[in-house]
């Protein structure tokens, strides 16, 4: 569940009136107990509204400098109406990002895409994952490894992740409640601990980097309640070979409506935390001059009787798309400690802190 | 100080005693520089609004792809997404749609509805994405939504939120106002919808009209359209911006061309009336000018003063000529429209900018035309002997200078061979110039003719029969011919202006008439609400069509758009059914046709008008490539025929020929051919019947020709006013050179009143000489003006408008301007001898005045 | 008196229309001098003030006024004309447009002399008060009067009147001619005046007469001296 981005587009999309002639197209429902099955449940699910592949990650330079990154796409339905032939019609649209988070620069560096599925020239594919936009693509092999090429505005991303651990379905086998309604849940899978080897491309000079990235995998067809002011969220790829997960979902009233985390050891023992047993506390916070919001840049999360110490990278790691998309939320790479102690590396993602989310 | 008030003086006291004849040289020269920068301010207009909103449609795009046909397959889109060096491809598929409503009160009315893909017009036409309600952002994707211009909204009177009717062929289309554009430019009426929702509501499913390409950063513009222009063959066509404003130039250049033409021969005429003006003030003020001289004024002072005095007329025509040229231009764009009327620029509303360069250059031309008028007569005047001419009766010497029959013979031989010369950059220049040497060596020939003609005159009257008056009159033209000349020279030049004008006026329209009875052979014809509408009638709708009771025969019709060339306007192909053994019952064909068995079985006949062989080189016989369809096809020309409805050039080709290159089934219009005894009303009711009956514009023969000579004639509704303009200048002339040559003779009348004439005899002696001159004149003015309408005729018009036309005299018309001129002629000298001779002509006699 | 000729005429000869007019005609005219020519028709009498006004040039000989040659070149006899001499002709040839005033400041205008000496000059010719008035306004004697001002206003050392009462009445033709002679005396600049008319002559120091043989005192010039 991530990103304002594609939801003020979804928001948008289904607030529109009487599509002229006929009826909504259906959506499947997200329901519980179902058993995901792959390879195909890598691959889009069209029947469902939204869907997103979200890749995060630490990377290392040759000097042995951190940067994070983050590249996303997104596939939504819309409500087009499906008899019309013309291959223009909007019935799916692409949406992708990707940001660079680098100390040197102190702030982001992002680039984002959209573009309605067709032509060959964007898509969201079946039976496994392969989705593309333009001469962005994100396409996972037979052999489970993925590649991606983004070839943003100031730099290229060309990475092979190569999966080190077994997938992790989130909330029960992959049903995963975001609200009081049970309908509002998602299938959502993560395969954390991806080994990166790849290069980034700036000013025209390759440069190796290696590092460790998350995936997540989700789709659905309703999400937020209606009170939902927004999200905390956080994944990380532990030093131990743990991975933690952890979300929170704020209500407008600054309650706290939905929560859940897991936390995998390195043997694969699953433990999962019950909303109540999960809460995150801000420590410090950050102000962006750019759009007056208020960031809990560095965070204390607590799931069950653990203690994590969330610092940032950088402070600066807000993506302000609101001249294009209309979005702007802080997503940046994080620094975690368990109970005091150092424990590795991980993502955050800081939603709805500039203005309330309507889905 | 000194000369500078002297200059003043003479200046204010040269004015003021000759008011009259200064308003008239300042009027002449207004109306030419008026009508000179009208026409440029109108063109200027036009050409940057429509380039203006060409290019708006562009964007920023590097490259725009666009086919021979308007719409080409989608295909092409992801392919050139593909290709090397483009960074960004935005699909772009322009409906052009009818609109229902307007046909009541418009001709044609069409609403151009842009399907874009927004997310990739965004990188290249930002302009052109709607803005939507705030609730409803994904309105821009919806297939019911329209973006209205806010001309279009104005032009609807609708709202956001409001709904739109229109039409592609017999399918209505309704839409929802979603939004506005509020950034295209203004005045351009046009409409953006979703690209998938343009396709599916407008029946083009797979179909583009253009693809605006971005390149990526440091692509070599020329070497990569050079590259793409080789793969993608003859049916593609790449343009860019420039390319966008040669097209509007060559759309209004034939109008524009011969609307400037008409304002020169007004700064012509200014200019004749500056120098018979002149001619006549430095004839009036001979001893003034030689006191002038003896009292000490240097040949160079009196010269500048006499410039000055003329120059300065000059300077204030030209600046209210550019008040009133604005002011027109104004008016024009606002009633008549950037185009004047002739519909080549719909849906535009073109602004007047300012151009002070080109205000200048009207200035400089009104007072240099003004200038050089009044340069001979103002040099004679200074270089005369100031001894005689203080004695009186030394007028006539001034007018030797005017006999110039050697020129007069260098000119009209120079026009006559001018006038057999080709056009120049696609202009008839040469025409132009013919009929302005013709002008000028008639004017040089002028005097020596009525001298002769004049003296043959007076030789063949017998004083005992002929009256005194008679007498006097036609011994004075024959020995004052100079000066006769001078009046004479106004006549001469409006009236053979006149006489051109409606000469060429009445061929073009009897031709247009008789082209008319010819191209319309049958009873009833319809098409839908507007012309070359892309979708037409389908199958069903035209066999529904061809099934109404009591109709005979049905030709179907397809007519639609093609660019050859993308720097000229589109030539239109009409599809239809023809027999090829007989070609020329449907088509005026000007030569010999090509037989059916000429035409070799591997191409495909093709009836090319008079413009194709102009602007393609298209002659009977040849071999030629339309790559509309499959671009291998190779076509034949099998004749020529005379087109006046499309003067950018039109094919005529079988309709069975047309489907089987393209598929394309459609129609855009019907040719019915009632039974006999049938009813049209009765007929035109049931049309009206079917279900998409009112979607048809129905015409029965007999209107759509009225239709067509209205048009006509509201295309020369510009070339009426400068005919009536042509007569204004020209009787001003006739008054001013009457009254100053009567002024001058006052001491002429005093001497004739001493010897008994009555005041009576003297009028009607003045009368008879003006009538015997502007007889002799608008003789002269007849052979003239049918000298220069058979080159407007046959050099002019097909050189500028690629047609040709049969010479038709409209004797009726000619007769009535020429007694209309005459008796105009005839009163003026009357009323002005009047005026003359009615001021104490007998002390006139000792009065050196 | 000095002895300086203001005007020397040397051996000029024209022909004219292929008539010998002039032939080698030699005169001195000395300054300050009131002089008439008569002679018949045809004599020579205007072609003989053309050539003296520069508005023609001799075929042969020379003429010097002031003690400078008359030069050849229209615009330098323009030049000298306008600064020496003054003019009175029998059909006055006064600018219709141009008020008395304007029209006696003409040759103070071409010469850039102060406009002031005008008004003086017309109410010296009897005309105070109609400064602003027209040519079209005033009788033939007036218009003379004008002529007069207008030949003197500028202080022209040399006077060159041709029948200046030709078009006038007697009574009128008499007051101007005493007027001509009046002011011409009180400015001191040298007169020619070539007349028919005997009364008009008389009114001058001097008569000649003009004939083929050139110019010679008339038999009875009055030797009476008015001064």
């Amino acid at each position: 569940m991530r990103n304002l981005f594609i939801f003020w587009i979804v928001s948008g999309w289904l607030a529109v009136q009487g599509m002229a002639t006929s009826a909504p197209p259906a959506l499947a429902p997200v329901v519980p107990g179902k058993i995901l099955e792959f390879p195909d449940d890598f691959g889009a699910h069209n029947d469902f509204r939204i869907e997103w592949w979200y890749v995060t990650g630490w990377l290392e330079t040759p000097a042995g400098k951190p940067l994070g990154f983050q590249i996303t796409f997104f596939r939504t339905a819309t409500r087009a109406d499906r008899d019309n032939p013309s291959h223009f019609s909007p019935q799916q649209l692409i949406i992708a990002h990707v940001a660079l988070s680098d100390p040197a620069i102190g702030r982001l560096q992002h680039d984002q895409k959209i573009a309605r599925a067709g032509f060959d020239l964007a898509y969201a594919r079946t039976g496994n994952t392969d989705v593309k936009l333009d001469d962005w693509s994100f396409v996972r092999e037979a052999d489970g490894h993925y590649r991606t090429h983004i070839r943003a505005e100031n730099f290229t991303l060309d990475f092979t992740l190569t999966p080190a651990q077994p997938l992790m379905q989130q909330g029960e086998n992959g049903f995963s409640r975001k609200g009081p309604e049970p309908e509002q849940a998602s299938y959502y899978y993560s395969e954390p601990h991806l080994q990166i080897t790849g290069t980034i491309r700036r000013q025209g000079e390759d440069m190796p980097v290696t590092g460790t990235a998350w995936l997540d995998h989700e789709w659905s067809s309703a999400l937020l309640d209606a009170n939902a002011q927004g999200w905390d969220w956080i994944g990380a790829s532990l030093a131990d070979g743990a991975a933690l997960m952890a979300f929170q979902i704020r209500g407008k009233d600054g309650s706290k409506i939905r929560a859940h985390a897991a936390l995998r050891d390195a043997a694969g023992h699953i433990q999962t935390f019950t909303p109540d047993q999960v809460s995150f506390h801000p420590i410090r916070t950050w102000h962006s001059a750019r759009t007056q919001a208020d960031y809990p840049v560095a965070t204390r999360v607590r799931t069950g009787k653990i203690e994590w110490l969330i610092t940032p990278l950088m402070d600066d790691q807000e993506l302000d798309a609101r001249t294009s998309a209309g979005a702007v939320y802080w997503e940046g790479a994080v620094t975690l400690t368990r109970d005091g102690e150092p424990a590795g590396h991980g993502y955050m993602e800081l939603t709805g802190y500039v203005q309330p989310l309507s889905m | 100080m000194t000369p500078a008030l002297l200059t003043r003086w003479l200046l204010l006291g040269e004015w003021h005693s000759h008011r009259l004849q200064s308003i008239v040289a300042v009027l002449a020269i207004m109306l030419g520089v008026a009508l000179g920068f009208t026409i440029h301010l109108i063109n200027t207009a036009a050409v940057t609004e429509f380039s203006t909103a060409t290019r708006s449609l562009s964007g920023t795009s590097d490259l725009t792809v666009r086919a021979v046909r308007t719409t080409f397959d989608e295909s092409l889109y992801p392919a050139l997404m593909h290709h090397t060096g483009v960074a960004q491809a935005s699909p772009v598929l322009e409906i052009t749609a009818g609109v229902p409503a307007k046909t009541k009160t418009m001709h044609n009315p069409v609403l151009t509805i842009l399907g874009l893909d927004v997310f990739r017009a965004a990188a290249v036409t930002p302009d052109l994405i709607g803005v939507p309600a705030e609730d409803k952002r994904m309105d821009t994707l919806a297939d019911d939504a329209v973006f209205l211009s806010p001309a279009a909204m104005e032009w609807f009177a609708v709202k956001q939120g409001d709904s739109i009717e229109v039409s592609t062929g017999a399918k209505q289309v309704k839409l929802r106002v979603a939004g506005g554009l509020t950034r295209v430019h203004a005045g351009q009426r046009i409409a953006v919808m979703d690209i998938g929702a343009a396709q599916w509501r407008f029946d083009q499913i797979g179909r583009l009209s253009r693809i605006e390409l971005k390149l990526q950063q440091g692509v070599d513009h020329h070497a990569f359209r050079a590259t793409l222009d080789k793969e993608l063959g003859p049916s593609f066509l790449l343009t860019e911006s420039e390319d966008d404003d040669i097209r509007a130039r060559n759309m209004s250049r034939a109008y524009r061309v011969n609307l400037n033409i008409l304002a020169l021969v007004a700064l012509f005429t200014g200019a004749f009336l500056i120098f018979s003006g002149q001619v006549l003030s430095t004839i009036r003020r001979r001893s003034q000018l030689a006191l002038l001289r003896v009292l000490g004024m240097t040949r160079r002072q009196l010269l500048r003063q006499l410039l000055l005095e003329s120059g300065s007329l000059g300077i204030l025509g030209s600046l209210l000529g550019l008040a009133l040229g604005y002011l027109l231009a104004a008016t024009a764009l606002h009633h008549l429209g950037a185009d004047l009327g002739a519909g080549f620029f719909p849906g535009l509303e073109p602004r007047l900018h300012p151009d002070p360069l080109a205000a200048l250059f009207y200035f400089l031309l009104g007072t240099g035309v003004t200038i050089a008028g009044s340069l001979l007569p103002a040099w004679e005047a200074a270089h005369t002997h100031p001894a005689p001419a203080l004695k009186s009766g030394s007028e006539y010497t001034v007018l030797a200078a005017l006999r110039a029959p050697r020129l007069a013979a260098v000119c009209l031989l120079a026009g006559i061979l001018f006038s057999g010369l080709p056009p120049v950059n696609d202009l008839p220049v040469f025409g132009y110039l013919a009929v302005v040497l013709l002008l000028v060596g008639s004017m040089a020939a002028l005097p020596y003719l009525c001298g002769l003609f004049f003296s043959a005159l007076s030789h063949a009257l017998n004083p005992g029969r002929s009256g005194v008056l008679t007498v006097l009159a036609v011994t004075r033209l024959s020995n004052a011919s100079g000066l006769a000349a001078v009046a004479l020279g106004g006549i001469l030049v409006s009236f053979s202006l006149m006489v051109a004008m409606a000469i060429m006026v009445a061929s073009f329209r009897i031709s247009v008439d008789d082209w008319l009875t010819r191209v319309l052979p049958a009873d009833l014809y319809l098409h839908s609400t507007i012309h070359q509408d892309m979708r037409g009638f389908i199958r069903d709708e035209q066999q529904a069509i061809a099934g109404i009771p009591a109709v005979e025969r049905t030709d179907f019709i397809r007519s639609i758009p093609l660019t050859l060339d993308p720097a000229r306007p589109n030539i239109t192909l009409l599809a239809r059914p023809i027999d090829e053994n007989n070609p020329g019952l449907i088509l005026p064909l000007t030569g010999v046709a090509l037989s059916p068995g000429d035409i070799p079985p591997d191409t495909i006949p093709i009836w090319a008008s008079e413009a194709m062989v102009d602007l393609y080189g298209y002659q009977t016989g040849m071999r030629v490539t339309l790559p509309f369809a499959d671009p291998a096809q190779s076509f034949i020309v099998a004749g020529i025929w005379r087109d006046y409805g499309r003067m950018f050039g039109a094919v005529q080709m079988q309709l069975s020929d047309y489907r089987n290159l393209t598929g394309d089934d459609h129609i855009s219009d019907a040719a019915l051919w009632l039974k006999k005894g049938a009813v049209t009303d009765t007929v035109i009711a049931s049309l009206k019947a079917l279900p998409f009956g009112n979607t048809l514009e129905i015409m029965e023969t007999g209107r759509v020709r009225a239709v067509a000579l209205k048009q006509f004639d509201r295309s020369f509704a510009v070339t009426y006013l400068l005919e009536l303009v042509a007569i204004g200048v020209g009787l001003m002339g006739v008054a001013a050179s009457f009254s100053a040559q009567t002024l001058t003779r006052v001491r002429e009348f005093g001497m004739l009143r001493h010897i008994g004439f009555s005041k009576r005899q003297i009028y009607r002696m003045l009368t008879l000489e003006g009538g015997l001159l502007s007889g002799f004149g608008i003789a002269a003015g007849f052979l003239l003006g049918t000298g220069i309408s058979l080159i407007l005729i046959f050099i002019i018009n097909p050189q500028s408008f690629h047609w040709s036309m049969q010479l038709h005299m409209p004797w009726t018309w000619l007769l009535l301007m020429a007694l209309a001129v005459l008796g105009a002629a005839a009163t003026t000298a009357f009323s002005a001898s009047r005026r003359a001779a009615s001021g104490n002509v007998i002390r006139a006699v000792r009065e050196d005045w | 008196m000095s002895l300086t000729p203001v005007l020397e005429l040397h051996k000029i000869s024209k022909t004219y229309a292929g008539r010998q007019v002039l032939s080698g005609l030699s005169y001195r005219f000395t300054a300050g001098e009131y002089i008439a020519i008569m002679g018949e028709s045809g004599a020579g009498k205007s072609t003989l003030l053309n050539l003296i006004a520069g508005l023609d040039s001799p075929d042969s000989g020379e003429i010097r006024i002031e003690g400078e040659v008359l030069p050849v070149e229209d615009e330098a006899a323009t030049l000298l004309r306008r600064r020496h001499l003054g003019f009175i002709f029998q059909a006055f040839h006064v600018l219709p447009h141009l008020t008395l005033l304007q029209n006696v400041s003409l040759p103070l205008l071409l010469n850039r002399l102060p406009l002031d000496r005008a008004p003086a000059m017309l109410a010296a010719v009897g005309l105070q008060g109609r400064e602003q008035d027209f040519p079209h306004q005033l009788s033939g004697g007036e218009l003379q009067r004008v002529a007069v001002a207008r030949a003197l206003v500028h202080h022209p050392r040399l006077i060159l009147a041709d029948e200046p009462t030709g078009n006038l009445d007697q009574d009128t033709a008499g007051e101007i001619l005493r007027l001509i002679r009046t002011e011409i005396k009180t400015s001191g600049a040298s007169a020619i005046i070539v007349t028919h008319s005997h009364t008009a002559a008389e009114t001058a120091d001097k008569i000649l007469k003009l004939d083929s043989y050139g110019l010679a005192p008339f038999h009875s010039a009055q030797p009476e001296n008015r001064q």
